[in-house]
């Protein structure tokens, strides 16, 4: 089954040929790494048969068996992961055709997507602690400097603070690994599943307490969120639909849900600690949104608040609890990265983010001015769009473990989103300027948008009863992880 | 169990580094020494007394080599983990650079902008 | 004009070169029968540029490896590495070892180990010296009280 693989390969062939041939030619790498993103796409596509008929593909790295290789596996849950990746990846580099124009060396800008690709993929395919551990670094060390690849000096600043912050979480991740191997003598996570069940020690919650601190880290839950907001602000606009979209929910989020729900199956007390990060991230990530002066703030603010949401189902658990965990990291990635990428184009234009300057964009740029609002009413939680569906599901799950104020503040917290959502609209763009003359962006930037804009308008009424079988399977995943069984023949 | 304990205060004393000190070039060091701390905890699990490096010259038995030899998956791991430290040393310098060349010093409180 | 250091240490460094070289060298390829291997004999060999380069001053050890050269041996050097993982497919497996073994103890007994070995100790000599020589081309110079920043573009090229 050798294409399980062949996104990282794809990928990483990406950046060193771009690095190696074209990248003094700044349309080329764009289009080079733009058909190599189409071809990984494909390639997830010709995988989806095999996975949902096989229930999983293992995949020995150089034909060495489990506890001495390195092991590969997918699932439907991993899948699920896989496609959206997959899929909005190709989406952004189209728009990064257009958008990066203005930047200098732009060529070195698709080999570090390129980069931050496989290692996003390659975080999804593997089952070895360490090699999860080498490819998150990848993908870290990529971001840190695409954060601060346009070099002004907020940029510079941000990126510093990512980049130690972000050190320390691979650190913390790095000692809970070692702890790990220390323990059981293996880092194969099927291996340390199957010796894992039956022993149940104080020193297996140091572990757990180290990975549950790391990936929070990562994910920008609460009391670790602080470099969430540069980072994610000052970025290139493509750069932070990367980062906000899809970076803090693969390499914080999944591995969360893996270590808690699949393989530490022996403390389900730890759900209350990802309940309670999850809720209060969620109150204040909205909160803070709520007084910010520039656009890309009150989105990164509104991610905190989001992936509070999914920390929050995974936390109550059970069938609903799991089942608006996935929905809402599926819905979410989609809005958000369409809204970074709208506010990118909105910044190709005017050439600042700033509430104060932007005014009256429904005359002079009808296609952003829609597609923004299908995305923030969507993670408002309006329906027929995307998010509400994850959203009244999460409410349900939490009313079905009978913690019916926690229901109430999930609403409470859709309607403050829905309060900034709709203050930033009022102020950018159903209102009257008559000074500035600007256009329409072009078809490159537009494009993506609109496909985006279509898909999370149409998903919930029309995808989500074919996707509903689908997205069962993952969740049966995270109710019983049957992979351990592989270790008994 | 004592170079644990040693391992355990050279962490903190590079977490202290990185997170007291308000000049960019002692934070690269702090982490520069958070980094070596794990390598050595690494290294430190596939310890074992008087054990041998695990590498098979000509006229060794199987047997006795695999009984006396240290585990070589930690420092496999080790050689992987330190390439990683480099890299992110090597981008921070470069970033150290070029955060001189904006704002003309290394001090943390001098060049703090963003609100957090 | 003298650039670099004193005569003491560019004759020295000049007569040491070749066998740090030839020390790297013999590192990386008997990487899977001795200590060491691709990224210890990588970093010997760069650090023997960068021993040049501290004697002789930049100008010098660019004219024996240029930027534009070891730029291009480093993404040579992970396609070398991705290629040799490739090869594997031959056999069905991605990174399966499909060379003839050979006797144990010689040069070719490793199969695919001696070339991945000699792929990441190009990756790493070249990539450690670019990394070094493009943080000593930024300086930082004190003019009349003013601070300037220089980075030569002609050097980069």
């Amino acid at each position: 089954m050798n294409l399980i693989i062949s996104p990282v390969i794809l990928y990483l062939l990406s950046a060193f040929l771009i690095a190696l041939l074209w990248k003094e030619y700044e349309k080329l790498s764009g289009i080079a790494c733009l058909s190599f993103s189409i071809l990984s796409l494909i390639s997830v596509i010709l995988l989806g048969k095999y996975v949902f008929l096989n229930e999983r593909i293992v995949y020995y790295v150089g034909g060495w068996e489990i506890p001495i290789g390195i092991t590969l596996m997918v699932d439907a849950l991993s899948y699920i992961f896989l496609f959206v990746l997959n899929f909005i990846l190709p989406l952004i580099c189209w728009f990064s055709l257009s958008y990066m124009e203005k930047y200098t060396k732009a060529g070195y800008f698709y080999v570090l997507f390129s980069l931050i690709s496989a290692g996003l993929n390659g975080i999804l395919i593997s089952m070895d602690f360490f090699n999860i551990y080498v490819f998150l670094e990848i993908s870290s060390i990529a971001s840190y400097i695409l954060v601060a690849f346009g070099l002004r000096t907020e940029e510079l600043e941000a990126s510093l603070k990512y980049t130690i912050l972000g050190f320390i979480g691979s650190t913390i991740i790095l000692i809970a690994i070692g702890l790990i191997f220390g323990k059981t003598g293996t880092l194969n996570i099927a291996d340390f599943t199957y010796i894992a069940k039956n022993i149940n020690e104080i020193q297996l919650w140091f572990i757990i307490g180290f990975f549950i601190s790391g990936f929070a880290l990562k994910t920008a839950l609460f009391p670790f969120h602080f470099w969430l907001p540069d980072a994610h602000s000052l970025a290139p606009s493509p750069v932070s639909a990367i980062l906000s979209g899809l970076f803090i929910k693969v390499t914080g989020f999944y591995l969360l849900l893996r270590i808690i729900t699949n393989i530490f199956t022996m403390f389900p007390e730890s759900k209350i600690i990802i309940l309670g990060l999850g809720l209060i991230s969620m109150i204040f990530g909205s909160l803070m949104a709520l007084d910010q002066t520039d656009i890309k703030r009150t989105y990164a603010y509104s991610s905190i608040s989001q992936i509070g949401y999914c920390a929050l189902a995974l936390g109550i658990g059970g069938y609903y609890g799991y089942l608006g965990a996935i929905l809402h990291f599926i819905f979410h990635s989609f809005s958000k990265s369409l809204l970074f990428l709208n506010s990118g184009a909105i910044e190709y234009r005017y050439k600042t983010t700033k509430i104060d300057e932007l005014k009256g964009l429904q005359d002079k740029m009808p296609y952003t001015t829609m597609t923004a609002s299908s995305g923030m009413l969507s993670i408002s939680g309006v329906p027929p769009f995307g998010c509400f569906w994850s959203k009244i599901i999460i409410i349900i799950s939490a009313i079905k473990a009978h913690y019916f104020g926690i229901a109430f503040i999930c609403v409470v917290v859709s309607i403050i989103t829905l309060g900034y959502f709709l203050k930033l609209q009022r102020n950018i763009f159903y209102s009257k300027d008559e000074f500035k003359t600007i256009n329409e962006v072009n078809y490159n930037l537009l494009m993506p948008m609109i496909i985006l804009s279509i898909l999370i308008s149409l998903s919930g009424l029309i995808f989500l009863p074919n996707l509903k079988i689908y997205i069962d399977k993952a969740v049966n995943v995270m109710e019983n992880f049957k992979y351990a069984q592989i270790m008994e023949k | 169990m004592i170079i644990f304990i040693a391992i355990a205060i050279m962490f903190f004393v590079g977490i202290y580094g990185m997170m007291v000190k308000k000049n960019i070039i002692k934070m690269i060091i702090g982490l520069n020494i958070v980094g070596y701390a794990v390598n050595l905890f690494f290294i430190a699990l596939g310890y074992k007394e008087d054990g041998i490096a695990p590498i098979i010259i000509p006229g060794m038995e199987i047997k006795e080599f695999v009984e006396k030899s240290v585990n070589p998956l930690p420092q496999a791991l080790v050689l992987t983990s330190i390439v990683i430290d480099l890299s992110v040393i090597c981008f921070l310098a470069a970033l150290s650079i070029r955060i001189y060349e904006k704002y003309g010093s290394f001090d943390l409180e001098k060049i703090r902008r963003l609100k957090g | 004009m003298n650039k670099g250091m004193s005569e003491i240490v560019k004759t020295i460094s000049k007569i040491v070169t070749p066998f740090v070289i030839i020390f790297g060298i013999s590192v990386i390829f008997y990487g899977h029968l001795t200590p060491g291997g691709g990224f210890p004999g990588g970093v010997i060999i760069s650090a023997c540029f960068v021993l040049l380069l501290l004697a002789y001053g930049k100008e010098k050890v660019l004219l024996k490896l240029s930027l534009y050269k070891s730029d291009i041996l480093h993404n040579l050097g992970a396609i070398m590495f991705l290629s040799v993982a490739l090869i594997g497919f031959l056999g069905g497996v991605f990174f399966l070892n499909i060379f003839d073994k050979g006797k144990l103890f010689s040069l070719w007994s490793g199969g695919n180990l001696l070339f991945s070995n000699i792929s990441i100790g190009l990756k790493v000599g070249t990539s450690l010296f670019l990394g070094i020589v493009l943080l000593s081309m930024a300086r930082v110079v004190y003019k009349e009280n003013k601070i300037e920043f220089f980075e030569k573009e002609e050097d980069i090229k």
